[in-house]
């Protein structure tokens, strides 16, 4: 994480989170209608609950955090972990392959989404060589496509290599 | 009990038919190969395997489901020893001991108590649940709404509340678990509940979504960004593979007392196989003649643990297939995998689907031995899998990951929805929020809430329902005893404390 948010301001964060999400759902769960019928109690009974429960829940979380902190707290320091300092690369870069087979899959279709994905989590794991990653990742989309089109008959998108796949996919 | 013995028979006459043999074949090896993944652990492995069973029947289905659910565990043990990465909390004791072992030179051997340890407990315990099931099939016959509801809150209390290090986020996970449950169309109504108009929301946020965004996606970024520029040493199988006489004499009682452990424990909503794990280590140091091999690698310390893993485990199918309640993130899923063929587990699927439940239970005792049968031999395999570069391991299981979220409505939105849960994952694992918890509210969740309002509706919207029917009363009184009994031994504690 950034290096400003750890500790009792990374919890302070969060805590707030919850409260705003448990907010949120409230304002929602009272724009539902009642509608009892026997039950006396309609599909806005329990968002409501649900609603109330998480601000509780955030408030508890915002009061620990002025009262010495989340209690058994996980260690700030990844060292006290057994982990190394967060690397940001990383994270973007398995972000970016996630976003990449979003953009992907349906003009490109499945196989050259899942290899750019594959590439772009293997460069956030440390590997350097684009060569083996994309040639890996082709080959395990190619038999991972062949496998669910036409065994499994599920379709997946064959996208700009419909010509080569034939008109299996959607 | 002859009706039990010959409803098993005839599960056994499902299960044996050439065609569920091979799927239990083909459920133990893929679970065995996608469990031994580093980071991949049981829940995970189930998930991700889910899209592969949409072509088959139910029975055979739930069939290969029992084998990879058995498998990913088998496959788990071997990784822990042999990389000292436990993929679950479950594997942390059999950490501690077993890749101790390994680095002595001793893999063969911790890797055979272990796999032997799984057999013998997980058959007992299928024996147990054989015995079991139809017990508590006969209490939950008499369950109504009030019971049910009551039951699902005392499920989500302990998983949540009383496990886990921290209360408030036990529970801050459940409730997110409950609120995303709430997505979609209310099943009595058809009110939209929460989904923005969103078509791919209007039928719930699947459970294997939020499963794999937070195992899978979650896991990977995690690791990606804290642990992905550490060197991981992996141990060498050297020497022999066989337990020795004494090796044997010291295992087999450790596998029985932690079949003992594990099975009870599996059967209550406690969470899964990581207490009894760690209750079973404790008891092996304690009764050790060599408690100084305790941390050096004491062959007790892999028997124990893997054992009650296992038949804790086998535990946890009880509350799932008689009362429908899964306790263990897993269980969660395999409640789903239900649910995808229109499967509701309870007392009546013991009626209605005699052969399907009764097949499974009698593939579970195949599922054990096919996996003593390949698990031992095949070990130079699985190890060839341990060995895959960790950028390829993690490229792979992010697709398979998002092909499973992906193939249900063929839509960008789950992947999106995928990654958010990745983003979720992340954080949660960060900040030491339980993740089990949330995957079981989102699936327990709209089941509780159906039964709440069923129960009300019978009693003509009178809430007194829940308190004046015995069983249902008795739930809520010890779910509310587990809530305040360790804030009373605190609150004692310090009075006393005073008082000196």
């Amino acid at each position: 994480m950034p290096p400003g948010l750890a500790g009792a301001r990374a919890e302070r964060v969060l805590s707030l989170g919850v409260l705003a999400l448990g907010i949120v759902a409230a304002a929602l769960a009272w724009q539902l209608p009642e509608g009892g019928g026997y039950a006396r109690i309609g599909p806005n009974f329990v968002p409501k609950l649900v609603a109330a429960g998480l601000i509780l829940l955030g408030l508890w979380l915002l009061v620990e955090t002025f009262t010495g902190g989340w209690r058994s707290r996980v260690p700030d320091d990844p060292g006290q972990r057994g982990e190394h300092a967060f690397v940001p690369a990383a994270f973007l870069w398995v972000s970016a392959g996630l976003l990449a087979q979003m953009a992907l899959i349906h003009t490109g279709g499945f196989v050259l989404a899942a290899a750019a994905l594959f590439a772009c989590v293997a460069r956030g794991f440390g590997s350097r060589r684009w060569a083996r990653d994309l040639a890996a990742g082709l080959a395990l989309g190619l038999a991972v496509f062949a496998f669910f089109v036409h065994f499994l008959n599920v379709n997946l998108p064959a996208g700009w290599l419909r010509a080569l796949l034939g008109a299996a996919g959607t | 009990m002859s009706e039990t013995f010959g409803a098993l028979l005839s599960g056994f006459a499902v299960a044996l038919t050439p065609i569920n043999l091979l799927w239990g074949l083909v459920g133990v090896t893929l679970g065995t190969a996608v469990g031994v993944l580093p980071g991949v652990g049981p829940a995970l492995t189930v998930a991700m395997l889910l899209p592969l069973t949409v072509k088959l029947d139910p029975t055979g289905a739930l069939i290969m489901f029992a084998g990879i659910y058995y498998g990913a565990m088998y496959g788990g043990s071997t990784t822990t020893i042999l990389l000292n990465t436990p993929g679950e909390s479950a594997s942390i004791a059999t950490a501690l001991e077993g890749n101790r072992m390994a680095r002595r030179g001793r893999a063969g051997p911790a890797l055979a108590t272990s796999a032997i340890g799984s057999f013998v407990a997980g058959s007992i315990a299928t024996v147990l649940l054989t015995l079991l099931a139809p017990l508590v099939v006969e209490v939950a016959l008499r369950f109504g709404p009030a019971e049910y509801f009551s039951l699902m809150v005392f499920a989500f209390v302990t998983v949540a509340a009383v496990l886990g290090s921290s209360t408030v986020r036990g529970l801050t996970a459940l409730f997110l678990g409950l609120l995303l449950g709430l997505v979609g169309i209310d099943e009595q109504t058809g009110q939209m509940r929460f989904a923005f108009g969103v078509p791919e929301l209007l039928d719930g946020i699947d459970v294997v979504v939020l499963a794999v965004g937070l195992f899978a996606v979650g896991e990977a970024l995690y690791v990606a960004a804290y642990e992905s520029r550490k060197r991981e040493a992996m141990e060498r199988i050297s020497g022999s593979l066989w337990m020795t006489r004494d090796d044997w004499r010291r295992s087999w009682p450790a596998w029985l007392r932690a079949t003992a452990i594990g099975f009870p424990f599996g059967t209550i909503p406690a969470g899964g196989a990581e207490i009894p794990t760690f209750l079973s280590y404790a008891t092996e140091k304690k009764l050790s003649k060599h408690p100084e091999e305790f941390g050096n690698g004491a062959i007790e310390g892999v028997a124990g643990p893997e054992a009650a893993n296992n038949a804790a485990a086998t535990g946890v199918l009880v509350p799932l297939l008689t009362l429908g309640i899964p306790t263990s993130a897993t269980a969660a899923i395999l409640l789903a995998a239900f649910q995808n063929y229109g499967i509701q587990p309870g007392p009546l699927l013991f009626q209605t689907q005699g052969a399907l439940v009764w097949g499974l239970i009698a593939s579970l005792y195949v599922g054990n031995v096919l996996l003593l049968v390949l698990n031992l031999p095949l070990i130079g395999l699985w190890v060839k899998v341990l060995a895959i570069p960790r950028p390829l391991l993690y490229g792979g299981i992010l697709v398979f990951a998002t092909l499973g979220a992906y193939s249900l409505h063929q839509s960008v939105v789950d992947l999106a929805t995928l990654y958010v849960f990745g983003l979720l994952g992340f954080l949660m694992r960060r900040w030491g929020f339980p993740v089990a918890p949330a995957v079981i509210g989102l699936i327990l969740g709209p089941l509780a809430e159906a039964q709440f309002r069923r129960a009300l509706a019978i009693s003509q919207g009178d809430p007194g329902v829940f308190f004046t029917q015995p069983i249902s009363a008795g739930l809520l009184a010890l779910t509310a005893l587990l809530i305040a009994l360790p804030w009373t031994v605190r609150l004692v504690r310090r009075l006393r404390g005073r008082r000196r």
